[in-house]
């Protein structure tokens, strides 16, 4: 029983201990990270969500390029390696920060495209665009067509080919004739007859 | 009326068919030959009304659907109209159905079908500008008594006494299906339900039995009838929705 009771208590306060001594620095970073991580971030951000798609695409910043599909040698990898132990973001941020900082203002932006999931209306990819630790935009790379999705009205309205959208309105002019929906003639003439039946 | 007087041709209007069928020839010819190709013309719409009518029981649709008549008895007419209910079926998916009511009902065919026959005769017969309206479905060909194209107003779903767009053409067949006359008359025939979002369906093509079948069809599909119709080749639509809208193909032969 002593036993069971010591190696509970043991095992609480070893628990305790490393997530004390674990969190602590953690949460310390974290709190350093942001202050120093704004103040660069907006400059750049301000100009960027414009550019960022295309500069992940450029190849003369050789900084922008740590992509994650690319995978260029040089420089990225050591940001993705730090990144990788840490397991937080913010700790990733850390490495890349201090480096933008000293060497150019641009955040890093990179590419990255998720995997392509099929579902019942078909294949669906997606591929965001990160600036710095920010999603700056989503692109679909595939999204599926046709089939069910044709009859959902929101749907109908985009893929409309023709002219639409307008409150009917009235139009007269000097007109041959005029298409409708059939009149029920007879059965207005049969409805006349009865009153008047009725009524004499 | 000296309007009447000065114009060419001639406008008979006779109630056949539970409705009112209009004819306007507007061929400069005799007297005495356009009263004789409107004497055809009304007769020939009698003859479908007899043998098509569901409201008699001893029309042939009646008495071939009560199975007094066999198909090989049948008359051309009948088969071909059977025929044809069976490719339109086909063509739109299923919404167009002749049985939708439970019973052979081809009426959202034969209206249209009758004038555009009625119409191929006139051009047969030497007369090639005239305008037949049976109860809302039209057959253009030619030119009014004015000389112009024919002008056609697609009538306004909420107000009896107005259009919401004019047509104008030399060759058109324009059909309407809509619910503001006799009400949610066009049945879903997968839900057996009536058809609802749509408030006018106008198809225009160059059959007038295919244009009515279609557009009875497309609101029989309610809000998916839109796209239904935009994919059609070559024929041309306006819809009106339930909440007003209005919609039609870029290629429209509207005027205004």
């Amino acid at each position: 029983m002593r036993r069971a009771f010591l190696a509970i208590t043991g095992l609480a306060a070893s628990t305790t201990a490393l997530v004390v001594l674990k969190g602590s620095p953690g949460t310390t970073q974290v709190a350093q990270d942001l202050p120093a991580a704004q103040p660069v971030n907006p400059t750049p951000q301000g100009a960027d969500p414009s550019v960022a798609p295309a500069a992940a695409g450029d190849p003369a910043g050789a900084a922008p390029k740590p992509s994650v599909s690319a995978g260029a040698p040089a420089s990225p990898k050591p940001s993705r390696s730090t990144a990788r132990p840490s397991g937080t973001r913010t700790t990733a941020k850390a490495p890349t920060t201090p480096r933008t900082t000293t060497k150019a203002p641009q955040p890093t932006t990179r590419r990255v495209t998720g995997p392509g999931v099929d579902n019942e209306y078909g294949y669906v990819q997606v591929q965001i665009v990160v600036s710095g630790n920010r999603i700056v935009e989503a692109i679909s790379l595939s999204l599926p067509s046709g089939g069910e999705s044709d009859i959902h009205s929101g749907d109908v309205r985009d893929r409309y080919n023709g002219t639409g959208g307008e409150v009917v309105q009235k139009q007269s002019a000097n007109l041959n004739t005029v298409s409708g929906a059939t009149e029920t003639s007879n059965s207005y003439k049969q409805s006349l007859r009865g009153a008047i039946e009725q009524a004499f | 009326m000296p309007a009447a007087m000065t114009r060419p041709g001639l406008c008979r209007v006779e109630q056949i068919m539970g409705t009112a069928i209009t004819l306007d020839l507007a061929d400069d010819l005799a007297p005495a030959t356009l009263h004789e190709l409107a004497d055809q013309v009304f007769t020939w719409m009698r003859e479908v009304d007899a043998r098509f009518s569901t409201y008699r029981a001893d029309s042939e649709v009646c008495r071939f659907d009560r199975g007094e008549v066999l198909l090989s008895e049948a008359s051309a007419d009948l088969r071909f109209v059977l025929e044809a209910s069976a490719d339109l079926w086909g063509a739109t998916d299923g919404f167009f159905d002749a049985y939708a009511t439970g019973r052979l009902d081809p009426c959202g065919f034969v209206k249209g079908w009758a004038a555009q026959v009625a119409s191929d005769r006139l051009l047969a017969a030497g007369a090639p500008n005239h305008c037949v309206n049976a109860g809302g479905d039209v057959r253009v060909r030619g030119r009014s008594p004015s000389g112009e194209p024919w002008r056609i107003g697609i009538r306004h779903p909420w107000d009896p006494m107005a259009t919401c767009l004019v047509l104008a053409g030399t060759d058109l067949a324009v059909a309407t299906s809509g619910v503001y006359e006799r009400g949610r008359h066009v049945l879903d025939p997968r839900r057996g339900a009536p058809a609802g979002g749509l408030r006018s369906v106008t198809v225009v093509g160059t059959d007038l039995g295919v244009a009515d079948a279609y557009a009875t069809a497309a609101l029989a599909m309610g809000v998916a009838g839109i796209g239904w119709l935009d994919r059609l080749a070559d024929h041309t639509h306006a819809v009106i929705t339930d909440d007003a809208y209005q919609l039609h193909s870029s290629a429209l032969p509207l005027t205004d």
